[in-house]
């Protein structure tokens, strides 16, 4: 009687503890403690922010006053009726797919180039990646020397080849000062643009190449019916990448023009900083971000959708 | 020799080369110019009439010493290496449960949460810097570097996140399950069969989220204001430009040291880093 009774309580105790191990180690239950920590932090820091820019875009919310209230759509009425808004907005377009479009023109080219064995490959390799490794803000400074009103190296070089006859105003001229933070945007992008070719080229298997040859296909038409049809999903989903990298940014520009001259190289990120930061209106700031949101969600859209069907 | 077969003897031995050559110019030109203003003196720098591609005066190290005595440089040196340090430690503390639970456990949501990481990958901080920055004025981080350690790893999270599930993925499972029925539980399965394993991933990831949060330029910008509290990158392009005189040769050889730090973990990890940029896009 005794006996049995002491087997009962530690019978209990033994099984309460199998089942509860068993419990914590069905994935069901595991899997939302391994995620927990990483999902809380993005909850906090990515969703929390981005509903809070929402809310802030329909607030009158000001840098360094705390008093905000509910003001409608009035911040966007404004900015519908801002023509440097939409400035910007055309610029921000002209900057990211101007930038994409000379990316992949050079950085095609230099692929193939690379798409060989020859001796010192990966120091090639190491130093044409350079301009994407190095921090933007630290080597716009390069470029913004460079493009200098007086000092610009680049006119003495293009004087004295005869191509210009009198030193260009890069960042002063409006037309040209898109076209001067476009050319840093290739320069410090292409690499990116070519290692991504080049790790779709050596996806093609070199025996299909040789296959075509002996057919008679000459290397355009090789390129056009054998090799594109093969890197198309990496280069698209590598573009994808590019061009939301482009739209979103703010340094390249901000540190080389700061949206000026006139307005005329304003993009989204730029045009909200000087508005919500410089000019301490953060509800007329958030509403100008908050642009950027549907044209993220169609990127995002075509890719997921992209994805499914390659896989 | 006729000419004919010395351009054939220059192909065979060149040919590679010779594409190349005007990329790497364009590529390593502005770094050669940052070199040659960082050192060459005032009077040499704004002289219009001669060549401006080599020393016509002696060098100097005036700028230099302008940078380390006029300005704080050092200390946003070392709050670029602190943060730098301290976002990766926070990033592969919260990425490498997250990448293990969705490469290998089925539960409910779990495709939910791996799109889910995936777009807020795709949110950049242009989106959100207006919000961040009251937020971190909420939690007291007011013009502090702990503004920037809390909110950087905000984008190398996802990153790594996905470039880590990808690594997990590459174990095989059976070796796991192996380890499970000899009486591990998954956190020891995880820690000594899964963990060494991906040290190659986990290096990656740390190099990225180095590198990245090394980069960053708008947060910094909008969190931070006083000197002490900037960043390299933030620091240099700032400090150093007094009302309407920038101060190039210093400018220069700020960017430079600047750049050191990344170059130098770049050089020593080509292949992790070529790597991970491929796999984000491929994944």
């Amino acid at each position: 009687m005794a006996n049995g009774q002491n087997v009962e309580v530690v019978a209990a105790p033994a099984s309460r503890v199998r089942i509860r191990s068993a419990w914590l180690d069905r994935e069901s239950f595991q899997g939302f403690v391994w995620i927990a920590p990483a999902f809380l932090y993005l909850a906090f820091f990515i969703a929390y922010p981005f509903f809070m820019s929402i809310y802030l875009s329909v607030s009158s919310a000001r840098v360094g006053s705390p008093e905000s209230h509910f003001v409608g759509l009035q911040n966007y009425q404004r900015l519908f009726a801002d023509p440097t808004f939409w400035q910007t907005v055309r610029n921000s377009f002209v900057f990211t797919f101007g930038s994409e479009l000379i990316r992949l023109v050079i950085g095609l080219p230099l692929a193939f180039a690379l798409n060989r064995t020859f001796k010192g490959k990966r120091l090639v390799q190491g130093l044409i990646l350079i301009p994407f490794v190095i921090p933007i803000a630290l080597s716009s400074l390069a470029w913004k020397w460079m493009f200098d009103s007086l000092y610009s190296v680049i006119n003495w070089m293009l004087m004295q080849v005869g191509l210009i006859d009198y030193p260009w105003q890069w960042l002063g001229e409006p037309g040209l000062a898109m076209w001067s933070v476009i050319i840093m945007n290739v320069w410090r992008g292409f690499p990116f643009s070519a290692v991504i070719l080049l790790a779709a080229l050596t996806a093609v298997p070199q025996e299909i190449i040789e296959a075509a040859k002996i057919d008679g296909a000459g290397p355009l038409r090789r390129f056009h019916y054998v090799v594109v049809p093969i890197i198309r999903p990496i280069l698209f989903v590598g573009l994808l990448y590019s061009i939301v990298f482009s739209f979103t940014d703010f340094s390249a520009v901000w540190l080389l023009t700061q949206g000026g001259p006139y307005n005329t190289t304003h993009v989204f990120g730029t045009y909200a900083y000087n508005i919500g930061i410089n000019a301490g209106d953060i509800g007329q700031g958030a509403a100008i971000t908050l642009f950027i949101f549907p044209f993220l969600a169609l990127i995002v859209i075509v890719m997921l959708r992209f994805l499914r069907r390659e896989s | 020799m006729s000419g004919h077969r010395v351009w054939r003897r220059l192909r065979a031995d060149y040919g590679p080369y010779l594409p190349l050559a005007p990329y790497l110019f364009v590529v390593l030109f502005p770094f050669y110019w940052m070199v040659i203003t960082a050192f060459k003196r005032d009077s040499d720098l704004y002289n219009l009439t001669t060549a401006p591609f080599w020393f016509k005066e002696p060098p100097t190290l005036a700028h230099l010493k302008l940078l380390l005595e006029g300005t704080l440089f050092l200390t946003w040196l070392q709050n670029s290496l602190i943060i730098g340090i301290l976002v990766v430690l926070i990033t592969l503390a919260l990425a490498l449960p997250a990448a293990y639970a969705l490469a290998r456990m089925r539960f409910a949501g779990s495709q939910v949460m791996s799109t889910g990481m995936f777009l807020s990958y795709l949110i950049p901080p242009t989106l959100l810097f207006l919000p961040l920055s009251q937020l971190v004025r909420g939690l007291g981080f007011t013009d502090s570097i702990w503004a920037l350690i809390v909110v950087y790893p905000s984008f190398t999270l996802p990153f790594c996140t996905w470039l880590l599930m990808g690594f997990v993925r590459t174990v095989p499972r059976e070796i796991e399950e192996s380890a499970q029925i000899d009486g591990c539980t998954r956190f020891q399965a995880f820690r000594m069969i899964i963990l060494p394993v991906i040290v190659p991933g986990i290096i990656t990831a740390g190099i990225f989220a180095f590198t990245l949060t090394y980069q960053e330029y708008i947060y910094a910008l909008t969190f931070v204001s006083a000197s002490a509290n900037k960043t390299i990158s933030y620091g240099v392009t700032t400090d150093l430009i007094r009302g309407d005189v920038f101060y190039w040769g210093s400018l220069m050889s700020g960017a430079l040291i600047g750049a050191l730090p990344v170059a130098i973990v770049y050089a020593f990890s080509l292949d992790h880093f070529i790597h991970g940029l491929t796999a984000g896009a491929l994944k």
